[in-house]
């Protein structure tokens, strides 16, 4: 089974049970990742990226309770199912983890030094003395200078740039064989934005590490991604190749989000093309088509049921809309 | 009718047993004079000390008073004194608070210092210090605790009202001519007294504490009033013989300040998310449950 | 850090001369004639030529700032007048009684720190279990049980009932356990739901979030990222029951019958005894004032993000 992906979802689905209410925020996703292949999951806010990547790993907040369904395969062994004991010997050993926010994903009272070493001494077994050295190695590799003196400053002295690189040198620590990066620049300066990707695409390359590069820009996935998944309401709108899904995006959402992208050539002060309405809140799964109330191509039918995902004219391409299916047949 | 039922949804999240509690020391305290059995004052130096009888049901005190009778009055002390401290100490702290919210500026700077000072002085000093100074007796207590209690209700409704008058539909108000009392009583006043009052509710326990300590210390409630800290401190000298009226009146306080605190931790600890109760867990999986089907039925 | 220091002293300096114009206003404010009342405490009757003697004694008839500089120019010098009661001197006494009041409420505050400790960390141990319940329903008993009755069920059951340790007097180390524990009660109950409550709140926090990605256990996140945010929190609520420890004194010296400030302040208080009173007043507010200086300083030490503002 060599030939098995590094990371293999497959039907997932996820509901989070807290105090209010009960959501499914992920409705069976499907996707793989192959050794040093680069993974982009792209979807406006609140479309379930983080749980869909989080909630399998077990890094989900306390007052919610996480129920999964489906399999996420990593390395050969299913995840779901493990007990906690296990899935914590999975995370920041293989898999690295990138937040969303650097302000808040350090600890402010320890000094980012340790912060590193920490992962050292826990997943190779270094004395902490080793662990430091490993930690400078670290700091140098994501590219911050003076390395030495950054090592005994606290997170609330770096700036927001800096502090996502002390991330990623914590998520790199363990050597793990796949990255998540949870929207990576969102939080950043945009002058920062692309030096943070830019590190990012560049040590996955160098150290051959899967990644998954989760955004809600279509901007930053084109010279980033191999693949990617559109997501719309906690299911999978489109997924294929990067090249040709940006190419030729077929469901009516990427198109949209696509179109939405600001162009060279858009006269300044021109108004933002964005989709017009708003994204559903997120609750029970929905009876049909999600996207339904902002297509401009909805027919009677996509309420009716959920459009599967089905093969597009491009094998390699797949969506979910009951009226690019249905004209690919009539073809 | 309607008003009410936000209040009503919103004491029903509160925990059971401080309600329970709460209730039981407000009806005792309310109604002591019909429930107490027998005179509380009633000597009786023929049956001093004695154990539980049919008679008096949890005894006598070493004067041949009537333990139980003299439990129940003494929470209408209790209940009564607390309630004047919280009253005259709310309404000085709400009239301060909503005065500095509003007006800001050097108002604002001069009374919170004087809360601040008054907050860093533990409340037995300030009110040992009237008393000392003015001489004990059962209004300077009163007036004394007062005194100490008020800057906590003050700093409180400082911070409602600066919340109030920051609100949009209160600047809207000013743009369109509303008078400042208009502002001040029919918006700024309600919104303030409403919160302040929580807080309040959930603070009595430690008045009551310190109306008990006072008279335990002979500085409070004075005798023949039956007061609890003043009915353990009198039995005090007899432990050996006779603990139960030390142990009695004890635990009735420590009863009714457990409901208050209990109450007082629950507003506190609202904010930190908790794991699912057993009970919403099952309903949820129920919700999830019906998904599931609702979709293959699709 | 010295700049902070320095400013912080002078800080301190400010607060206790307004403390001292406090304690001096209270006594001078006293309804009444205080002649007349220092007259009659001394069992004299109140002709009004002992009255006016009496007056003239204290300075009655000087201009209250001059009262006020002569009163703490004495107080600055540990000088705090003649008892109306006694006649003997306000000072005479005190640094004993201040050692035997340091003793109590140091002891207390150790034992406090460790019951409060060891409570929040069981509770944060196993949280919403069972040692979770049990520490929530011991801090809310010791919160709610007035310490006056904590000091009578000590005596009882320690003293009378199991004669383990005195109930009487300031001796040795063994008659200091019970007033140790009655005023650690309290102080004990909060700090542990300050362990319990800011430990929980730390482990909902997002940096929590990191170090679970780290692959980190529950015990080393416990330990190694909660912990140190909460200590200064901790020292604050730990100087804040330090500083009730005084009310708390007044409560149990006497129960204990140790003579200490507090048992004074409250012999002031019952016989009207201004001198003792302010000087008690005056001691009680320097020492918070001093306590206050001692947290901000510590908590300018663990809390990285405090040093960085004075820095
Ligand atoms: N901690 C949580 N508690 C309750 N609901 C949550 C929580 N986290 C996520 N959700 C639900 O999951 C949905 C998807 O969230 P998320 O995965 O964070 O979206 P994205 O990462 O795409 O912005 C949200 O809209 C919300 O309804
Ligand atoms: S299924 Fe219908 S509503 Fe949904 S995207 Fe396709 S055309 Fe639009
Ligand atoms: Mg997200």
């Amino acid at each position: 089974m060599h030939d098995e992906p590094l990371l293999n979802v497959s039907n997932l689905t996820v509901d989070l049970l807290t105090a209010k209410a009960a959501v499914r925020p992920v409705d069976g996703v499907s996707y793989t990742v192959r050794q040093g292949e680069c993974l982009a999951i792209v979807g406006e806010s609140g479309s379930g990226k983080t749980v869909m990547n989080f909630a399998p790993l077990g890094l989900m907040p306390t007052g919610v309770t996480t129920n999964l369904s489906g399999s996420v395969r990593f390395d050969g062994r299913e995840l779901i199912g493990l007990p906690e004991s296990e899935i914590r010997k999975v995370r920041g050993k293989s898999i690295g983890f990138i937040f969303q926010d650097p302000m808040s994903a350090l600890n402010p009272v320890r000094r980012v030094g340790r912060q590193i070493a920490e992962m050292a001494e826990l997943h190779l077994k270094m004395t902490p003395r080793a662990a430091e050295e490993r930690a400078l190695e670290l700091i140098k590799l994501v590219g911050i200078s003076d390395p030495a003196a950054r090592l005994r400053q606290f997170p609330h002295e770096l700036s927001g740039g800096l502090r996502q690189r002390i991330v990623i040198a914590i998520a790199l620590a363990g050597e793990p064989k796949l990255l998540i990066a949870d929207e990576p620049t969102t939080a950043l300066d945009v002058t920062v934005q692309a030096q943070i990707l830019r590190l990012l695409k560049d040590l996955q390359r160098r150290l051959n590490m899967a990644m998954v590069l989760i955004t809600h820009d279509m901007g930053v996935v084109a010279g980033a991604a191999d693949n990617i998944v559109v997501m719309y309401a906690a299911r999978a709108a489109e997924r294929g190749p990067v090249d040709k899904v940006l190419v030729t995006p077929r469901h009516p959402y990427t198109r949209g989000l696509i179109n939405a992208i600001p162009r060279r050539e858009d006269p300044i002060g021109s108004e933002f093309r964005g989709l017009p309405g708003i994204p559903p809140t997120l609750g029970a799964p929905f009876k049909g088509c999600a996207f339904a109330p902002r297509c401009e191509l909805a027919i009677p039918a996509c309420t009716a049921s959920r459009p599967p995902l089905a093969r597009s004219a491009d094998s390699a391409v797949v969506v979910a809309c009951a009226v690019v299916n249905q004209r690919k047949a009539a073809a | 009718m309607n008003r009410l039922k936000p209040a009503f949804a919103r004491l029903n999240k509160l925990p059971r047993v401080a309600l329970i509690v709460i209730g039981l020391f407000l009806a005792l305290g309310s109604f002591a004079p019909w429930l107490a059995p027998q005179d509380p004052s009633a000597q009786n130096l023929l049956e001093t000390g004695l154990g539980p009888t049919a008679a008096h049901w949890l005894g006598t005190d070493h004067l041949g008073r009537d333990t139980l009778s003299r439990l129940i009055i003494a929470a209408n002390t209790s209940l009564v004194s607390v309630g004047s401290v919280l009253i005259i100490a709310m309404t000085v702290g709400v009239a301060m608070g909503t005065i500095a919210g509003y007006h800001r500026g050097w108002v604002d700077d001069l009374l919170m210092r004087i809360v601040d000072v008054g907050l860093s002085i533990p409340s037995l000093i300030t009110a040992l210090a009237v008393i000392g100074i003015v001489g004990p007796g059962y209004w300077t207590m009163v007036l004394a605790l007062s005194l100490a209690w008020w800057p906590m209700s003050g700093r409180i409704s400082r911070a409602v009202a600066v919340s109030i008058m920051s609100k949009p539909h209160i600047e809207a108000l000013r743009v369109l001519g509303a008078s400042p009392w208009r502002i001040y009583f029919g918006h700024l006043l309600p919104g303030t007294i409403g919160a302040v009052m929580v807080y309040a509710t959930a603070d009595a326990g430690t008045a009551a504490l310190a109306v008990a300590t006072l008279s335990f210390l002979g500085l409070g409630i004075q005798p023949p009033t039956p007061e609890w800290g003043q009915m353990l401190v009198d039995a005090l000298p007899y432990l050996e013989s006779d603990p139960r009226q030390v142990i009695l009146p004890g635990l009735a306080l420590t009863a009714a300040v457990i409901g208050f605190n209990i109450l007082g931790e629950s507003i506190a600890l609202n904010r930190i998310p908790k794991p699912l109760s057993r009970r919403t867990l099952a309903l949820r999986r129920i919700e999830v449950a019906g998904w599931a089907k609702e979709n293959s039925d699709a | 850090m010295i700049h902070f220091i320095s400013k912080r002293l002078r800080h301190s300096l400010v607060l206790l001369f307004m403390a001292s114009l406090v304690c001096f206003t209270l006594v001078v404010s006293a309804p009444g004639n205080v002649a007349v009342l220092i007259a009659e405490l001394r069992g004299a009757v109140a002709t009004p030529g002992y009255v006016e003697k009496v007056a003239e004694e204290i300075g009655l008839h000087k201009p209250l700032l001059m009262r006020y500089a002569g009163w703490l120019g004495d107080a600055v010098r540990g000088d705090f007048g003649i008892s109306y009661r006694t006649g003997q001197e306000v000072s005479a006494d005190l640094p004993k009684r201040m050692l035997v009041t340091g003793t109590l409420i140091v002891g207390s505050a150790v034992v406090a720190t460790l019951l409060g400790l060891a409570l929040g960390f069981l509770g944060a141990f196993w949280p919403y279990r069972l040692p979770d319940r049990v520490s929530r329903g011991l801090a809310l008993l010791g919160a709610s049980t007035p310490t006056f009755f904590v000091g009578a069920l000590m005596i009882y059951g320690f003293s009378v009932t199991f004669q383990l340790f005195p109930s009487f007097g300031f001796g040795g180390p063994e008659s200091w356990v019970l007033p140790w524990v009655t005023v650690a009660v309290l102080p004990a109950a909060v700090l542990s739901r300050v362990v319990r409550v800011g430990l929980e709140e730390a482990m909902a926090s997002p940096f929590v979030l990191t170090a679970k990605s780290k692959g980190l256990g529950r015990t080393a996140i416990l330990f190694r990222d909660a912990l140190p945010n909460i200590i200064p929190v901790f020292i604050n609520a730990l100087g804040t029951q330090v500083g009730l420890m005084t009310a708390t004194a007044i409560i149990v010296e006497p129960l204990f019958a140790w003579q200490g400030v507090g048992d004074y302040f409250l012999q002031g208080v019952k016989f009207r005894d201004f001198m003792v009173v302010q000087a008690c007043l005056l001691i009680f507010l320097a020492f918070f004032i001093v306590v206050n200086l001692i947290v901000d300083l510590a908590v300018l030490m663990t809390d990285p993000r405090v040093r960085r503002q004075w820095s």
